[in-house]
């Protein structure tokens, strides 16, 4: 017998945050939609879907109107919510077996008792019409034991590309977890897909964290490489090797703009991460002579030189605080992975075991005080690996994949990307942060390397 | 965008939820662009998913311009890395020590570029696909580098030498094994006049 379903909001601090969205949001139920635009806000719901707790119930999307649109929008919503779901890594579900026994219901007042028959506690309930070329698409999360609306949502916009209502849902349900929804995060990459004929060319894409709706950044036809997100998932950085030299420019994707971060001051520049805050950006230059851990404002004001060690020096990553930078050394004679703090002092080595390691990604999430990482433990290939900075213990996440590196965390944390294969051939994963399951993304054609998933 | 003016689009709009809420972090989603939505009661509206990319906007010409800037640049044949009067030279795994075959190499290289006083050198450090993409850059840099400082050294003015790193981006062949992976190991010499 599954738990109720409710739980009293009380002072339970954590969820405050989304049971304040929920009031903000919550909209008036379908029979309502036609009443004017004012409409008095809805009482704070006082439920909340616990991790593991409550068992969810997906039904088919209902379409509203018969005709091949609705119905196509709707094959795409199902779909897409419960692959987005299941994603997150949270919850139980109730087998499309056991859904198919029930029959096909009034979505304005589904049978619950129905519902709590199969070990439902949790029943979403979704529609979709198209008319005019757009679609509406709307959302009736209900706790099966008080049968009690959680969340009410419609969603409209062109019917181009029906997976985003279902990325809006599934976050939007995630408002009622204490966790942060992954289904409408980007993952940047870069491929060779469209390489210039005879010239080895590379350009910067997005892509939906599920590998779809990829879409093309850069198209400057040179060599463009290591993308790095801003935390407010409006720019990317990465380096450009459009005036012969690497250097670093920064990608307002959706103005179309581009500014040279670092200039053309030789030694080349690499490797940029920013800051948690977004206000500057770490890399890697051998401006000084030797290739060493760079700190300037993200416009590329007032560059300081963090790392003078005289070995390589490369690959920044900041702590969740923003206070700490994890970066790649063969000080030591191998490459391994070091901790310093933001004036490059109190550098500690992080990685002891194995004799390469390397491209660290710092778990963006204060829960989790991790570094994944590259690491070659086994002769010949590179697998992912994250060590724990407090224990220093180390966890493998791959095995057996050709060589797979470059990982990086999803905004929350508990899912990162990587990319694995040998030769020309490579492909994006993304997996949950144990490794339990590792999904090679169908990212499209040509060689797709270096993610850095963003907002 | 004020305030007050996104409170009163929180009905119509509601676009970015958590993001669009005042003072709160923003999302690419249609915050700024989205129309007001035909639903009376609350819709969410979505034009598009998110403001359209780079290739799109209105600086794609200026994309474009610092695109043939950078061809400009380019010297002989750097796409291929192939051809130009100085041959490649080679290293040892993960290394950027020159062998006695790269000395004898760049001292050859020495004697062209006296005897060609015009011509300037672009080293390019090359990697082979082991190792990370951000090590084999920096690998990469040293390997252009020593190449550099021994031409340097056997008096070949430092105003004539530049390098700069491809990693592992640009193999000569990408393919997996022993003898691809010596032949990616190099420094390729871009000779300009």
């Amino acid at each position: 017998m599954e738990q109720p379903a409710t739980r009293s909001r009380a002072s339970s601090s954590p969820l405050n945050r989304a049971v304040a969205v929920l009031a903000l949001l919550a909209v008036p139920l379908l029979d309502r939609a036609s009443r004017p635009a004012q409409v008095p806000p809805s009482p704070p719901p006082t439920i909340v879907i616990q991790e593991g707790v409550q068992r969810f119930a997906i039904p088919d999307c209902i379409p509203r109107k018969g005709d091949e649109a609705s119905r196509e929008v709707c094959r795409t919503v199902t779909q897409v919510l419960r692959a987005d779901l299941q994603f997150e890594n949270l919850f139980k579900f109730v087998p499309q077996s056991l859904m198919s026994a029930i029959p096909t219901m009034d979505p304005e007042a589904p049978n619950f008792t129905d519902w709590k028959g199969v070990g439902a506690g949790v029943l979403v309930v979704s529609r979709a019409q198209v008319t005019g070329g757009e679609a509406t698409v709307e959302v009736r999360v209900h706790a099966v034991e008080t049968g009690q609306a959680m969340l009410t949502k419609r969603y409209s916009g062109r019917t181009d590309n029906p997976r985003v209502f279902a990325h809006l849902a599934s976050d939007d349900i995630m408002t009622l977890t204490q966790y942060r929804g992954v289904a409408r995060s980007k993952i940047a990459f870069v491929s060779d897909r469209d390489a210039v004929p005879g010239r080895k060319t590379k350009e910067i894409y997005i892509m939906d964290y599920d590998g779809y709706n990829p879409r093309r950044v850069t198209v400057n036809r040179s060599l463009n490489i290591l993308p790095n997100w801003s935390p407010d998932g409006r720019a990317l950085a990465y380096v450009s090797y459009r005036r012969g030299n690497p250097d670093i420019f920064v990608a307002s994707i959706y103005e179309g703009r581009s500014a040279d971060l670092t200039g053309d001051k030789g030694g080349g520049a690499f490797a940029p991460s920013i800051s948690p805050d977004g206000k500057r950006v770490a890399f890697a230059s051998s401006r000084a002579g030797n290739m060493d851990i760079w700190l300037a404002g993200i416009d590329g004001s007032s560059p300081r030189r963090l790392t003078a060690s005289g070995s390589l020096d490369t690959a920044p990553t900041w702590s969740p605080t923003g206070q700490e930078i994890a970066f790649t050394s063969d000080r030591s004679g191998s490459p391994q992975i070091y901790v310093m703090d933001t004036e490059g002092l109190n550098v500690r080595r992080l990685t002891t075991f194995g004799n390469w390691n390397d491209a660290p990604s710092w778990n963006p999430s204060k829960q989790f005080g991790e570094i994944a990482y590259t690491a070659r433990l086994e002769s010949g290939g590179f697998d992912i690996a994250v060590v724990d900075i407090g224990s220093r213990q180390v966890r493998q996440l791959t095995q057996g994949r050709g060589s797979c590196e470059y990982p990086s965390w999803a905004p929350s944390g508990r899912h990162l990307t990587f990319a694995c294969g040998r030769g020309g051939k490579w492909q994006i994963a993304v997996a949950d942060r144990l490794g339990q399951t590792i999904t090679m993304l169908p990212a499209g054609p040509g060689k797709n390397e270096q993610p850095d998933w963003g907002p | 965008m004020t305030c007050r003016l996104m409170r009163a689009w929180v009905v119509l709009a509601m676009a970015a939820s958590l993001a669009a809420g005042c003072g709160g972090k923003k999302r690419p989603a249609a915050v700024s662009t989205a129309p007001p939505s035909t639903s009376d009661s609350g819709g969410r509206t979505l034009p598009t998913e998110v403001p359209a990319p780079v290739e799109t906007g209105p600086d794609v010409s200026s994309l474009g311009a610092e695109t043939a800037r950078g061809e400009d640049f380019t010297i002989s044949n750097p796409d291929t890395g192939e051809g130009g009067p100085l041959e490649d030279i080679h290293f040892e795994y993960d290394s950027a020590n020159l062998t006695d075959r790269a000395r004898s190499a760049l001292e050859r290289h020495a004697l062209w570029l006296q005897n060609h006083r015009d011509a300037k050198v672009l080293v390019e450090g090359h990697c082979d696909e082991r190792g990370t993409v951000e090590y084999n850059l920096a690998l990469g840099e040293k390997r252009a580098r020593a190449a550099r400082d021994y031409l340097a050294n056997l008096g070949v003015g430092s105003e004539r030498l530049r390098t700069t790193s491809y990693g592992k981006e640009r193999p000569l062949d990408p393919g997996s094994n022993d003898a691809v992976w010596a032949a990616n190991r190099r420094a390729h010499f871009n000779v300009s006049r």
